[in-house]
């Protein structure tokens, strides 16, 4: 049995960002994982940092997400690849541009940077892009990170801070009695704990339910494509309209392929498996896109599961009704402002005056 | 081929075991359809001759003949084939994916006779991945298939029959083998006489091998591996090692070739989810199967080597077993022609498993060959990772092979693992001291074979892609 000031449930990019804060300001923080730090969404996401896919009311936080990763090596780790590209999304019909229109304009009301470009400006920011676009829309907040290489940063960073990461830790069970929270592992370890954060992502829903709290999370599995090592065939990171795509092309030469097309997989089973309409229709709209992209060959296609809440908005605060409980998740497009969010929260519980009301669990419950 | 064609049971791999499945489960009236990525059956044992080879050689190999047989049973039984396809992805339910040299195609399939064989195994050494190194059933491919040598002269090393029927064959189509470097002693030959004369056919064709090899007097170095190869430009330089006494020795040849085993494909039942348990005299990870080769998932039968690794002949009566456990599941035998038929198949098979047994005593890999391995010394050759950058991801705190897929990006690469995987799992395990199985396996994905971006997508409109739901703004 061990103790500590504070434990966080799920090793994911909103439990590794809030403890590493935490642990920052010198609490004694544990962190518990399932498995092992960022192995679920946020080891395997496509690791986009765009504007162009964040939903219109979390761009603020999106961007001082975007200003984090620009910045890892200051408080992250310098092992982990990010890299700012231009953004260009884009639109290939009538429609899709009054669609392009409609929400660029409502993302640059929440403070995104994003302007309406002409098919010429477009092809000249890059020319490997489909000649018949319509427009573009153009956003110089963007770029990407190696998400793959999430794990060990943070592994190393909360290491270097004194973070106790607990692998392996499935949380069958959670007590509060006497101002403190024990929590019960599936194979009998005991954690005592003053404060509690849930962080679990995709199982949020199953970590409530041991507080008896009943919040609906959907899982989203999302297919990613990866091919092999090509020479450059793109400069930018290209979203569409519909924001149903996210390419981008990595400084080894490979091109992801994302979009959140869905395949198949259930957060329970812990099991996976694609769909090949699905896949074959997002690398339709890649190679429409970037049409040097059909001299390549696929590598790999893996897929994640997105937590989402019945208004795809976080939930991100105090629980009700608890002591020093907290949580955080559900985050669209939460890889980019996830270190924000961590942050965020950590500030809350220091008790600093911080405002997540657009964000509380009340209006689930 | 149209697409989207339903059968009652898709055969993936054309080999002597899936050959066998196939005509079994044809012969009760099954809607069959075989799928190789080779353009005629045979697998890698009886590989075929490329079709544009008019006149190969005056040489008809027994493979080759073995070959024929196998194609003209696969006519006999009105098999629906689709050879020069690559399946690169089965989904539940089952689909299959597959391309060929034009685009790719779906069927669907009630049940799934997984006979995808084996990988050849290669422990690294420093400088393995240099030009005019092979694998050694790379070369038996060169040899049956297209009845090539690799080069003039050709040094073999590595362990196993393998050495014997490659070292064979070169100087059959005139070659000279410079030496063969075992890394078994003598002794252990020796050993295995005995369970190998289990298998009589098999062990008539040692002899042969043996006889011709000795006749040649090609240099045996026992007990001995390679310590390192370097290439220089005309010639390859290679540091032999004994494995007891640490004596070295340098030679120089034309090509390396050098193979430590085989290791069974589990691509498809990873892929599927299905259960896998770990065997090393088996060659490592293999799908979970009952004694009737039925995998965890319902449907899905694994045969073959790729069940475990016993040899070619095992290889044709395992084909039998799963395919009459296929149509006992299907109702279409009843229990009492499944027990009388499978017990009379499973007595043969119990004097090939001797003879298995015997050949993996012989291909298991020596500790000395894993401790040769340097901290530079590259383990993924597709991302070069090396020793060290795997040491250092577990200094982190990695603990499992996805997790140090992940942080090192080992396994990431084309061949998806395939060839690194088994020493990458021998130096996690050796350094968190603890077993290959603690450490898992890695998570099947999707393609099993890189797949042609342009073959995928096919000629399209853009309004003919699939509609999706737009991300919430």
């Amino acid at each position: 049995m061990s103790k500590t000031d504070i434990a966080i449930i799920g090793g994911g990019i909103n439990g590794a960002s809030t403890a590493l804060e935490l642990a920052k300001n010198g609490l004694k923080v544990t962190l518990l994982d399932k498995h092992s730090i960022c192995k679920g969404a946020s080891g395997v996401n496509a690791g986009t940092l765009t504007m162009h896919m964040t939903r219109a009311q979390l761009i603020p936080y999106a961007k001082k997400g975007w200003e984090l990763w620009m910045s890892t090596n200051k408080w992250l780790s310098k092992d982990i690849d990010v890299e700012k590209r231009n953004g260009l999304c884009l639109a290939f019909t009538e429609d899709e541009e009054k669609l392009l229109n409609e929400r660029s304009k409502i993302r640059k009301e929440y403070g995104a940077d994003i302007e309406i470009i002409s098919k010429k400006e477009a092809l000249r920011i890059d020319p490997n892009i489909n000649k018949n676009i319509k427009c573009a829309a153009f956003c110089a907040m963007d770029g990407y990170v190696s998400a793959n290489q999430t794990g060990y940063a943070y592994s190393k960073a909360l290491k270097e801070h004194k973070v106790k990461i607990l692998n392996n830790f499935e949380v069958t069970e959670i007590e509060f009695s006497e101002n403190n929270y024990t929590i019960l592992s599936k194979t009998g370890e005991k954690l005592i704990s003053k404060k509690l954060i849930l962080a679990t992502g995709v199982h949020l829903n199953k970590a409530l339910e041991l507080l008896n709290i009943k919040v609906n999370i959907k899982c989203l599995p999302q297919q990613l494509i990866v091919s092999e090592r090509m020479p450059k065939v793109m400069d930018t990171v290209i979203t569409v309209a519909n924001g149903k795509l996210s390419l981008k092309q990595f400084k080894n030469g490979t091109v992801l392929i994302g979009g959140g097309w869905p395949g198949i997989g259930s957060a329970e089973e812990n099991f996976t498996a694609t769909k090949s309409e699905n896949l074959i229709g997002n690398m339709r709209l890649a190679c429409h896109a970037i049409p040097k992209l059909k001299r390549s060959r696929v590598a790999r296609v893996w897929l994640g599961l997105e937590a989402e809440t019945d208004d795809a908005m976080p939930i991100i605060g105090e629980l009700p009704d608890f002591n020093n409980a907290y949580i955080i998740g559900s985050i669209h497009s939460g890889y980019t402002s996830g270190p924000y969010m961590g942050k965020l929260l950590a500030k809350k519980i220091l008790g600093e005056d911080v405002d997540l009301s657009l964000f509380d669990i009340k209006r689930f419950l | 081929m149209n697409y989207k064609i339903k059968y009652d049971v898709i055969v993936i791999g054309a080999g002597p075991s899936g050959v066998s499945a196939a005509i079994n489960c044809a012969q009760k009236g099954l809607q069959v359809l075989i799928v190789d990525i080779s353009h005629n059956t045979g697998g890698q044992i009886y590989r075929a001759p490329p079709k544009s080879y008019k006149h190969i050689s005056e040489k008809k190999l027994q493979e080759n003949k073995t070959q024929e047989y196998l194609s003209r049973e696969i006519k006999k039984n009105n098999i629906f084939t689709a050879y020069n396809h690559t399946v690169w992805q089965v989904s539940p339910g089952f689909k299959v994916d597959a391309f060929n040299d034009i685009s790719t195609i779906q069927w669907h399939a009630k049940n799934i006779i997984v006979a995808t064989g084996t990988y050849e195994k290669i422990i690294p050494f420093d400088g393995w991945t240099n030009p005019g190194i092979i694998g050694l059933a790379a070369c038996t491919v060169m040899l049956k298939s297209h009845h090539f040598i690799p080069s003039q002269k050709i040094i073999l090393a590595g362990n196993g029959p393998l050495l014997l029927l490659v070292a064979y064959y070169i100087i059959e189509f005139g070659g000279e083998v410079e030496a063969i470097i075992d890394t078994s002693s003598k002794f252990d030959w020796i050993k295995s006489t005995v369970s190998l004369i289990s298998n009589p056919k098999n062990f008539k064709d040692g002899i042969k091998w043996l006889t011709k090899i000795l006749f040649n007097k090609v240099p045996i170095y026992s007990n001995s591996m390679i310590a390192k190869a370097t290439q220089h430009n005309e010639y390859i330089k290679v540091k032999i090692q004994n494995i007891n006494t640490g004596k070295q020795e340098s030679l120089v040849t034309g090509t390396l070739a050098v193979g430590h085993g085989l290791i069974p494909s589990t691509d498809i039942t990873r892929l599927l989810g299905a259960k896998h348990i770990y065997n090393e005299s088996k060659g490592g990870w293999i799908a979970e199967i009952d004694d009737y080769l039925r995998s965890s998932l319902d449907g899905l039968y694994v045969t073959g080597d790729g069940a475990g690794i016993s040899g070619a002949i095992a290889a044709k009566d395992k084909g039998l077993i799963a395919s009459l456990a296929l149509l006992y599941d299907e109702k279409i035998i009843k229990e009492k022609e499944f027990k009388i038929k499978t017990k009379k198949i499973f007595k043969r098979l119990y004097k090939y498993e001797l003879f298995a047994k015997a050949i993996a005593k012989l291909n298991s890999t020596p500790p000395q060959l894993l401790n040769n391995i340097k901290d530079e010394t590259i383990l993924c050759r597709c991302e070069d990772i090396t020793k060290k950058d795997i040491l250092e991801a577990i200094d982190n705190g990695a603990k499992d092979l996805n997790q140090l897929k992940s942080w090192t990006r080992f396994g990431m690469g084309p061949c998806q693992g395939r060839t690194c995987q088994y020493s990458v799992a021998k130096v996690v395990a050796e350094e968190l001291k603890c077993n290959v199985e603690d450490i898992g396996y890695l998570t099947g994905r999707s393609p099993i074979r890189p797949v042609p971006l342009d073959r995928a997508i096919g000629e399209f409109d853009y309004n003919e892609i699939t509609k999706i739901e737009a991300a919430p703004l």
